[in-house]
């Protein structure tokens, strides 16, 4: 029954008893590092520091809201995938954070276990997929700035 | 307290038959119950949400000890699951009992709001009322919106209470859709002589200029976006206020915020009705 693939999960929210509650069902479920936030300022400075795959953040918050939230975690670290969990659902926010935050998912509050789970898990994916899209591109970069040295160095040879 | 928008008169003021007034009065009323229930139902949310992820995943739990014990034997693998499932367990305990009291707590504060167990008129703490109907409009204040309480030494007042909560509701409400970006609102109290206590509410965004502030008491009298019970807010908290003998002030200047300043009596005058005079009622 657990995922096959190990990741972290981040999740911000400044009611205790919501994060309290994904994080039962997480634990139970899959086997996923789950690490939870009740200041959206703590969760930033993780993101900087440590490992991160999907972040889950509520959108009302004192002090920042979820879509500036999500919105400083995409400028930090861009394959992150990022979902809004919310409970004041209206298509305003949800367009806002969509084109805003570049966000992944939105969800609504009361969540689906399955759903969320099968959210998260796919956004673990999508995550190692742009991670390893972005090493091949600096591969790429590299590979790409060798071959034109090598270029200049044949070209000085044959002048 | 205007959010700076344009002054949208209603109906011809001055020129409303009474029966309309009547009617929005009792739009006010209806209006003022749709906050009510937009912010109930945004407090439920919360606890309600993680008790629905709590039973599922107590389902989940059950399924998966039910499979460990049905070959009656416990192996050693089998044995790490079950300390697994029972820290499960014990985050459901932790949870339920957070969110119960939640929504114990939610109940207790519609029934104060309500005065569902409480005669009509009665000598009340204000303050109670105050802190209920800032309570109910949580959901309202979002991250964006300080309460700053300056609670003074109040004496027991005779008074509507229903009536008075939705007054504080209307005035909050009124605060809350003045202030577009970060802000504060100040709630001051404090008694005003032996028999009289003051209530201040004080927004902290761009104020009226003077003809809104001349008008703001008028029927149909509205800055924001006209809607059902819109511009009656203020006229029902101004009847309400009447009824019970008292005053309500408003000053505003441009750039400097909106104070409504409530003045009411310790005691009933003689004689009050409690569905007042004058076409106000509606019912």
């Amino acid at each position: 029954m657990l995922e096959r693939r190990v990741g972290t999960v981040f999740l911000v929210d400044d009611e205790e008893m919501v994060l309290a509650a994904l994080q039962t069902f997480l634990e139970l479920e899959t086997a996923y590092t789950v690490r939870n936030f009740t200041s959206p300022e703590e969760a930033l400075e993780a993101v900087k520091s440590e490992p991160v795959d999907v972040v889950v953040a509520d959108f009302m918050m004192p002090d920042m809201d979820g879509i500036s939230f999500l919105k400083e975690v995409r400028a930090l670290k861009s394959h992150v995938s990022r979902i809004l969990l919310t409970g004041y659902a209206d298509v305003e926010n949800a367009v806002r954070a969509i084109n805003e935050a570049g966000l992944y998912y939105y969800l609504e509050k009361p969540w689906d276990n399955e759903h969320l789970r099968m959210v998260i898990r796919n956004g673990m994916e999508r995550s190692a997929l742009v991670n390893e899209l972005d090493a091949r591109i600096s591969a790429l970069e590299n590979a790409n700035e060798e071959l034109s040295e090598v270029r200049k160095r044949l070209i000085r040879m044959f002048l | 307290m205007s959010g700076g928008g344009d002054a949208v008169p209603g109906e011809e003021s001055g020129g409303v038959p009474g029966f309309e007034i009547a009617e929005a009065m009792n739009a006010a009323r209806l209006a003022t119950l749709g906050m009510l229930l937009a912010g109930v139902a945004h407090e439920v949310n919360t606890p309600l949400g993680a008790l629905a992820s709590n039973h599922d995943v107590l389902k989940r739990a059950l399924e998966k000890l039910q499979d460990i014990l049905a070959d009656e034997v416990v192996d050693e693998s089998e044995l790490v699951e079950v300390r697994r499932i029972v820290r499960a367990l014990a985050g459901i305990m932790r949870v339920n009992d957070l969110a119960i009291e939640r929504v114990v707590g939610l109940v207790a504060s519609l029934r104060t709001f309500g005065r569902l167990d409480r005669s009509q008129v009665d000598r009340v703490d204000l303050h109670e009322g105050i802190d209920t109907t800032l309570v109910l409009l949580r959901h309202r204040l979002e991250d964006r919106i300080v309460i700053r309480r300056e609670f003074g030494e109040l004496p027991l007042v005779e008074c509507y209470p229903l009536q008075l909560n939705q007054v504080f509701m209307n005035l909050l409400i009124n605060a809350v859709q003045a202030i577009a970006g970060p802000g504060e609102i100040l709630i001051r109290t404090r008694p005003a002589g032996q028999s009289w206590v003051e209530l201040l509410f004080r927004d902290t965004w761009s104020g009226m200029d003077p003809e809104t502030v001349q008008r703001i008491f008028e029927p149909g009298f509205t800055t924001k976006d006209r809607r059902v019970g819109m511009g009656m807010g203020l006229l029902m908290s101004r009847q309400v206020v009447d009824r019970h003998g008292g005053t309500i002030d408003v000053r505003s200047e441009p750039g400097g915020g909106s104070t409504f300043t409530l003045r009411l009596p310790v005691a009933l005058p003689p004689h009050s009705d409690p569905a007042g005079t004058g076409g106000g009622s509606g019912s």
